[in-house]
């Protein structure tokens, strides 16, 4: 069946594959799912800790911040786990992207950050969307002792159960990287107001308003191009783990739904005995191949150090991952018939989990088209 | 009661303008383009009595039984009206279902105890078919009937069975005979819910709303006279119910109103200036105005009093696979908010498109009504004469 295959000459890819389904066996990705959604939470703490424990948050952070210092190949293996489990508190969004941000800014501060995002102790959302996802008009205004933050984010990931807010801002102009602490400063201060609404995958996704909220010189954590760097970077990985999430995704959902069919009798035969079921089956097949494949040559353009070919592998990865999983999980679903209509199928949180990562961080199209953009701008260069 | 006129006597448009002008005037706006695709009795209890005051809750049982008797032209207009309108879909099973079957196969008897009672509301039918071995494959239905004096007793289980918990009757497909041909040895059965024996248990679909249930049958008594028709003979009444009504299946009525929601978000997004968007869009939009020409070819038949063949399930198949593309469509245009699970705010008049509810709802009819595999199976062997293995 469809997995992501890399070289793995030391065996640590296969202990880390172990030890996320280690922790499956123990932990039901979708009952954990159902509880969150039910409470109306927005992160398991608890679930949180362990991944943090087991030198997840902080996987390719370096050792100074607590981290594991490992690289691609090791974050593929890990968010296919998590996909392939439904293991679904918000690890690309929570713990890659603020934690490549915080990496990349490597100063003293941000190392203090990070090392509390790695060992669970600091949830450190990255507030930066807009309502429609793109950059958030935050605006940091004034200087030295009277600067003041506001603005509205949306998407921020783990709002509610924040403990410091990272504020991708602008001060005339220039980005300014702000961490505030997530409750209201110091009174008169002005305030931070956090409101959520219902996500698909059953965490909440919160609307944080900053008004005129005081700012200290020392919060301001880094300023300029280096903070627009260090954001595209992590988006760039934070891309490249939800492409191996997703391909875990619809790698596990046909294996239930080639399982389903192959016991569900109908006509008295095995409805996976039928050869159009057998053909949309091996459609689901070979999109879980190409989503794997898409991911593995990733991880190798990452490794190889060619920016170019490694941004371009990542922005096909995810396109195709998406597209499979949100596709395989779908047929999945009718493959099921009614039992495929229910809440109590976990079929059908494998497509609402499918549909969140997509929409994250761009959708296929658009993905498509910046691959497309980059390509004619190094052949036009070439020329 | 009032008498009616003879509508099927009026033109179309005729009937068209009487039905709409009173329609409109008279189902609540509240209850118009519901979110919920199947609400309860409850809650569309009001919009029932209206129409059953007016005469006009059952628009193809004759006259003589309280419908309007009408013929298949006039009631394609009313359904058409009803969906334009955004009326709410009523619990429909008493009216579509047990009726018409009494209606044409019920003894007097009980014709004359359950068919006022279905416009009056105060029974509420459900329809008690699909088993959890018994789906696609409905004739290995396992619910068994033993006769006993007076009594059937009934054990087993049904599936999926649409509101039954706001139901109390149930219409119940049993097995009476063990036999060679699985069509034979099927009964019809009229089963009050409040019998004892019988359990409803609600479950959640994708959307978390319970709107269909399983239901068992513990030793359940039912007198002998509930059965429909003859013994073991009833899987030939079950079918014989659908007849014209099948064109209904594929009525563009669930795609039509996805891509008015579709546009709404599309134009407050900013999409239609995308040229990708806009060519996906339009193929959209054709698709369904060819829905509506296919559509017709078919009206057309029934108009001049034909018979619908095989042929008609290529509605379905096509209406519920527009219907998913255009969510689908939707979850598109949505971008980063198809993550959101609740409504997408639209324009600032505190508008919404539902878009994630649509999305859900339209994994559905692909699978009900016979799943677009079965359809496609029919078509192969009864339309394209193709050979079974
Ligand atoms: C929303 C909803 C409401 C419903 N309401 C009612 C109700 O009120 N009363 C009632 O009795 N039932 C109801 N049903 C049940 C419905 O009739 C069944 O879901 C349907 O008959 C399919 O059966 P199944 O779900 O067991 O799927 P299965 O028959 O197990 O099919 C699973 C998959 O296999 C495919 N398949 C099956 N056989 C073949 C074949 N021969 N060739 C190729 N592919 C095949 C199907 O297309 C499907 O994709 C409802 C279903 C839904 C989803």
């Amino acid at each position: 069946m469809p997995k992501i295959i890399l070289d793995d000459p030391d065996q640590t890819l296969s202990m880390l594959r172990e030890s996320v389904e280690t922790l499956a066996t123990r932990v039901d990705g979708a009952a954990r799912l159902r509880r969150r959604r039910a409470d109306g939470g927005d992160l398991d703490r608890d679930l949180w800790s362990e991944m943090a424990a087991a030198g997840w948050l902080g996987l390719l952070l370096p050792e100074d911040m607590g981290g594991s210092a490992l690289g691609p190949a090791e974050l593929a293996v890990l968010a296919e786990g998590l996909g392939r489990n439904l293991l679904t508190e918000p690890f690309a969004a929570l713990a890659v992207l603020p934690g490549q941000i915080l990496s990349a800014i490597g100063t003293p501060a941000a190392a203090t950050i990070a090392q509390g995002l790695a060992d669970g102790s600091r949830i450190t959302p990255l507030l930066w969307q807009d309502a429609q996802g793109a950059r958030a008009p935050l605006t940091l205004a004034g200087n030295g002792e009277a600067m003041t933050l506001s603005g509205t984010a949306h998407f921020v990931t783990a709002a509610a159960s924040a403990t410091d807010l990272l504020v991708l801002s602008e001060r005339d102009g220039v980005p300014a990287l702000v961490v505030l602490p997530a409750r209201n400063g110091p009174a008169g201060s002005g305030g931070i107001t956090v409101s959520s609404r219902p996500g698909l995958d059953g965490a909440t996704i919160g609307q944080v308003t900053l008004s005129d909220v005081a700012v200290a010189q020392d919060q301001i954590l880094a300023q300029g191009t280096a903070v627009e760097t260090a954001l595209q970077a992590a988006i760039q990985i934070t891309r490249f783990a939800l492409a191996a999430e997703l391909a875990g995704v619809g790698a596990k959902a046909l294996e239930d739904t080639v399982a389903y069919t192959r016991d569900r009798v109908q006509f008295g035969q095995s409805i996976a005995s039928f050869q159009v079921i057998q053909h949309r089956l091996v459609d689901m097949w070979s999109d879980a191949e190409f989503a794997c494949s898409a991911v593995t040559n990733a991880v190798e353009m990452l490794t190889e150090d060619t920016p170019a070919a490694a941004a371009q592998a990542v922005l096909a990865a995810k396109a195709r991952a998406g597209d499979s999983a949100v596709t395989i999980t779908r047929r999945a679903i009718h493959l099921h018939g009614a039992m495929g209509f229910t809440d109590e199928c976990n079929i059908g949180l494998f497509n609402k989990r499918a549909i969140t990562l997509n929409a994250m961080l761009g959708q296929s199209e658009d993905l498509r088209l910046e691959f497309l953009a980059q390509e004619m701008a190094t052949k036009s260069t070439a020329a | 009661m009032s008498t009616h006129p003879d509508y099927n006597a009026m033109s179309d448009a005729e009937f068209r303008k009487i039905f709409r002008d009173w329609v409109d005037v008279n189902c609540p706006q509240h209850l118009r383009f519901m979110r919920k695709q199947r609400p309860t009795f409850d809650e569309v209890a009001d919009w029932y009595h209206a129409l059953n005051d007016k005469g006009w809750l059952s628009p193809v049982w004759p006259v003589d039984y309280g419908g309007m008797g009408l013929d298949a032209a006039k009631h394609i207009v009313y359904v058409e009206e009803w969906a334009r309108l955004g009326c709410p879909r009523i619990p429909d099973h008493g009216i579509g279902l047990t009726g018409p079957l009494l209606i044409e196969h019920g003894s007097d008897e009980q014709k004359a105890e359950f068919l006022p009672k279905i416009l009056t509301g105060e029974h509420v039918w459900c329809q008690g078919y699909s088993e959890p071995g018994a789906g696609s494959d409905l004739a290995s239905l396992r619910t068994q009937a033993v006769r006993d004096g007076d009594d059937f007793i009934v054990n087993g289980q049904k599936i999926w069975t649409t509101l039954a918990h706001c139901a109390n009757w149930i219409l119940l497909l049993v097995r009476t005979t063990k036999s060679d041909k699985r069509q034979h040895g099927i009964t019809v059965l009229l089963v009050e819910l409040s019998s004892p024996g019988v359990l409803v248990r609600p479950i959640k679909n994708l959307r978390e709303e319970e709107d269909f249930c399983e239901v068992f049958f513990e030793n359940v008594r039912v007198p002998a006279r509930n059965v429909v028709g003859e013994v073991d003979v009833g899987w030939a009444l079950a079918k014989s119910v659908l007849g014209h009504e099948r064109i209904f299946l594929g009525a563009p009525s669930r795609p039509e109103y996805a891509l008015t929601r579709l546009e709404i978000l599309a134009r407050d997004r900013g999409a239609f200036e995308d040229a990708a968007f806009r060519s996906r869009y339009a193929r959209l939009r054709l698709d369904l105005y060819d829905l509506g020409s296919a559509f017709e070819r078919f009206a057309k038949v029934l108009r001049e009093g034909g018979t619908l063949g095989a042929d008609v399930s290529v509605l379905k198949i096509f209406c519920s696979e527009l219907y998913q593309r255009i969510t689908e469509e939707m979850l598109t245009v949505a971008g980063e908010e198809a993550r959101y699970y609740d409504d997408l705010p639209v324009g600032d008049a505190g508008g919404a498109i539902d878009v994630m509810n649509l999305y859900l709802d339209s994994r559905a009819p692909a699978i009900f009504g016979g799943s677009n595999e079965i359809q496609r199976g029919i078509l192969a062997k009864a339309v394209l004469g193709l050979p079974s293995r």
